[in-house]
């Protein structure tokens, strides 16, 4: 190709037409969830689209925690997470939860998160232990609904999430160090004031 | 990108009639009151088709955006520029991943924004399609155009569609970076040789005309969208936008002694700017593929979909499935 960026120069002719893209070929959907500081809960931050949840894992780092502080950061199939419905005005999510009768099984841990201002992120509250998500969220009713509106509550099988290994967590150590990333690191305040001071002069 | 210059559907007037009016009033009032919408709350059909459309071409703009800078990493001046430039175009590639995300909250799926992409049926950000010559080029991009964006991008945050807004959030924030590195390289230009500030003098000639469409036409002849500022989908007029821009951007051009080409450049009595009126007809020549390098960029997507083709299908694994991301 006739280009003035060498790279583009050089690049191979494509003669196929590209066909439309088949559903999935961006693969599946899934959500990421980061913790800032330690101590502090996890919340919300999006979704990427990744072929398997390790991968998702990968690009959620790259594309949630290039910037701020991190110290860890989860993913899970967004088909993993259960969803009460979204209220608003003075509708508590909680009071709409359909009864559900005690259920046979064994229990499994749910990570529950609320949105409590609309308009902002979902955070973490706690985990729960029961047999289906429905159940997870009558049983987060009952430990934390304080009264407060609630305007959505979601429930995430624990087992279904990819966590960070304790390994791994060593990745965001330099974050702080990448001063290049950071607006602070360009003043240009003092070779400006030189420049105009000269023009003056 | 790049909010800005988008292309808005021209609105007839009973395109809400078939909105149920009880549903209608309810959800204007919650946008009156401050609140935002979230993804599975009712909207009007014209609401959801505006905002993909909105969405879409500006995470179309921060993919194609990366080009024109992104072919100067390898030459960019010292080792310095090029980490920061390198890591300034990943965050410009990150922000399509935030955006294209948060489109597809509203019911198009990415496939799909790609394919019309690369089809010539989306728009991106029309400044996009002029080449960077130099390394003042270069400059003038990451310091002026993203200027421009942070304008839009800024307004847009306050907007009424609750994921956009939260991904304008995270932007907005890499977006101060960009623009003082970019401010960065040009004081060094201006304050260097002759030569240097000859670079960026001619750089700013080129991308002047440019940088004045990027606003979109002037509202004497853009399609009516009083209902989208209603609605905060569009949070200023192209004009409003614009005067913004030069209110902020002019005096510091000014100030490194640098001539903008528009001899009818200056500010009114009451705080407008005035200039001379933009070429709104090759604007619109160039938005519908007439430009220098129109034909590049779409054609570098195309050869990145052929060529990643095998290697997204190598990864395809059976048990995944296409979801809408949830907010
Ligand atoms: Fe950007
Ligand atoms: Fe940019
Ligand atoms: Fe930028």
């Amino acid at each position: 190709m006739n280009s003035l960026d060498p790279r583009v120069a050089r690049l191979p002719k494509i003669n196929e037409p590209v066909s439309p893209k088949v559903p999935l070929d961006q693969f599946g959907t899934f959500e990421v969830f980061v913790q800032p500081k330690e101590g502090k809960p996890f919340q919300h931050e999006g979704s990427v689209h990744a072929p398997d949840l390790e991968l998702a894992w990968v690009l959620a780092k790259e594309t949630f925690t290039r910037r701020f502080t991190c110290t860890s950061l989860y993913v899970v199939n967004t088909r993993d997470v259960y969803v009460s419905p979204l209220t608003e005005g003075d509708k508590n999510a909680y009071d709409l939860l359909p009864e559900i009768t005690e259920q046979a099984g064994s229990k499994k841990d749910f990570e529950i998160y609320q949105l409590t201002k609309r308009g902002k992120q979902h955070v973490h509250v706690g985990t729960v232990q029961a047999v289906l998500p429905q159940e997870a969220l009558v049983q987060a009713a009952k430990l934390y609904n304080t009264g407060n509106i609630v305007y959505n509550v979601w429930a995430i099988a624990t087992a279904a999430i990819r966590f960070t290994t304790p390994e791994e967590k060593e990745l965001w150590l330099t974050l702080p160090e990448k001063k290049f990333r950071d607006a602070s690191d360009y003043k240009g305040g003092d070779k400006l004031k030189n420049f105009l001071d000269r023009n003056i002069s | 990108m790049y909010g800005g210059g988008n292309t808005f559907e021209g609105i007839k007037t009973d395109s809400l009639a078939a909105e149920d009016p009880i549903k209608l009033a309810e959800f204007e009032a919650r946008i009156t009151r401050g609140e935002k919408i979230e993804p599975t709350d009712w909207m009007p059909q014209l609401y959801r088709k505006q905002l993909i459309r909105m969405i879409e071409q500006h995470a179309h703009s921060e993919i194609i955006g990366a080009l024109p800078e992104g072919t100067w990493i390898t030459r960019a001046p010292g080792f310095k520029r090029k980490m920061a430039l390198m890591a300034k175009v990943q965050d410009e590639v990150g922000h399509a991943q935030l955006l294209y995300s948060a489109a597809e909250t509203l019911g198009k799926s990415r496939e799909q924004m790609i394919d019309d992409l690369i089809t010539g049926k989306s728009k991106y950000s029309n400044i996009f399609n002029y080449p960077t010559y130099t390394w003042a080029d270069c400059c003038f991009i990451s310091w002026l155009v993203d200027a421009g964006a942070i304008v839009n991008q800024l307004a847009n945050a306050k907007g009424s569609y609750g994921p956009y807004c939260r991904a304008l959030d995270r932007i907005c924030a890499e977006e101060s970076f960009h623009l003082k590195y970019g401010h960065h390289c040009v004081i060094y230009l201006a304050s260097g040789t002759a030569k240097q500030r000859q670079m960026f003098q001619e750089a700013l000639n080129r991308w002047w005309p440019p940088m004045m469409h990027f606003f979109g036409p002037s509202d004497k002849i853009s399609a009516h969208t009083e209902v989208l500022m209603r609605w905060k989908v569009k949070m200023g007029t192209n004009d409003e936008m614009r005067n913004q821009f030069l209110d902020m951007y002019v005096p510091k051009i000014w100030e490194l002694g640098f001539t903008i080409p528009d001899p009818n450049l200056r500010k009114d009595e009451t705080g407008k700017w005035e200039y001379t009126e933009p070429d709104w007809e090759e604007f619109k020549r160039v938005i519908n593929g007439d430009g220098p390098c129109n034909k590049e960029r779409l054609e570098v997507r195309r050869v990145a979909e052929a060529r990643g083709k095998w290697v997204r299908e190598a990864l395809k694994t059976p048990k995944t499935s296409y979801v809408t991301p949830l907010a």
